[in-house]
């Protein structure tokens, strides 16, 4: 069945909208520009050769996400796995306790812009992309596309459980490498 | 219904979950409610706050290449004529 011009144009203009920010997941997801570029490029074919299996008024976001994760997979040849990470769940606070034994303290100075300010975003990005494979898709979600938990448990095919555990880790583990790099920055 | 006040172990546990807004309505008043009046929970989690919003603007300075930008329109304008 042909499409009228007004149910298509919206879903190319959607498409459009999202193509930044899924680059930037691309890039979290490969950790490598050239990578990055082939499955944003694949994932967009992917998605206006299958345009018809988008529902109209549901979530494009998820939808094109979910066509790009799947992509990626393929080509990482992934294969779930639980990673053992020296992590534990619960919020360590690990940067907020540096930042108080090293004197900056948050009631006379900014200490989290303080600290982020040493580092450009190449090194935060080197920093996210050190995480293991798991931990560091669904924390590029979390941060760069803002989906809620459940809606990162559906695109990754996880339990929402695993999505915190993973979310949370990450950012313990980020937390230290972020510490170590602003050690080693002069 | 009236539950027990979250103590500081409590509320940093959750810490995370409340940045994201993945706790019930019930747990961020009780949160809440704990960062009002514990000033070193209130400190830690601004800490967080200001973390995590400065690391998600450093990951958003990546800008997808011109060249794959204009290949890609190019790609959605075809199938739109």
């Amino acid at each position: 069945m042909a499409e009228s011009v007004s149910t298509i144009r919206p879903f190319e203009s959607e498409l459009a909208m999202v193509l930044d920010t899924a680059y930037r997941v691309a890039l979290r997801y490969t950790r490598n520009p050239d990578d990055a570029a082939d499955l944003l490029q694949e994932a967009t074919l992917r998605a206006l050769k299958s345009k018809d299996t988008f529902v109209p008024g549901s979530n494009f976001r998820a939808w094109f996400l979910t066509i790009m994760t799947r992509l990626w997979w393929r080509m990482a040849k992934k294969i779930h796995t639980e990673v053992d990470v020296d992590a534990g769940e619960e919020p360590e606070v690990y940067l907020y306790q540096q930042c108080r034994a090293a004197g900056l303290h948050p009631e006379t100075i900014d200490p989290a812009r303080t600290i982020l300010a040493k580092l450009d975003a190449d090194q935060v990005s080197a920093a996210i992309d050190d995480l293991p494979e798991d931990y560091r898709a669904a924390l590029a979600l979390n941060l760069l596309e803002n989906l809620s938990y459940q809606e990162i448990a559906e695109l990754l095919e996880c339990p929402i459980g695993t999505v915190r555990s993973r979310i949370h880790r990450g950012r313990n583990i980020l937390q230290r490498r972020l510490w170590a790099m602003v050690q080693e920055t002069p | 219904m009236s539950l027990t006040a979250y103590d500081c172990a409590e509320t940093i546990r959750r810490l995370n979950d409340y940045l994201d807004r993945e706790l019930s309505p019930e747990e961020v008043e009780m949160v809440e409610a704990h960062l009002a009046t514990c000033e070193h929970c209130a400190a830690e989690y601004g800490f967080e706050q200001v973390l995590l919003g400065e690391i998600k603007a450093k990951m958003a300075q990546a800008t997808m290449p011109e060249e794959l930008r204009a290949r890609l329109q190019a790609f959605i304008a075809k199938a739109r004529d």
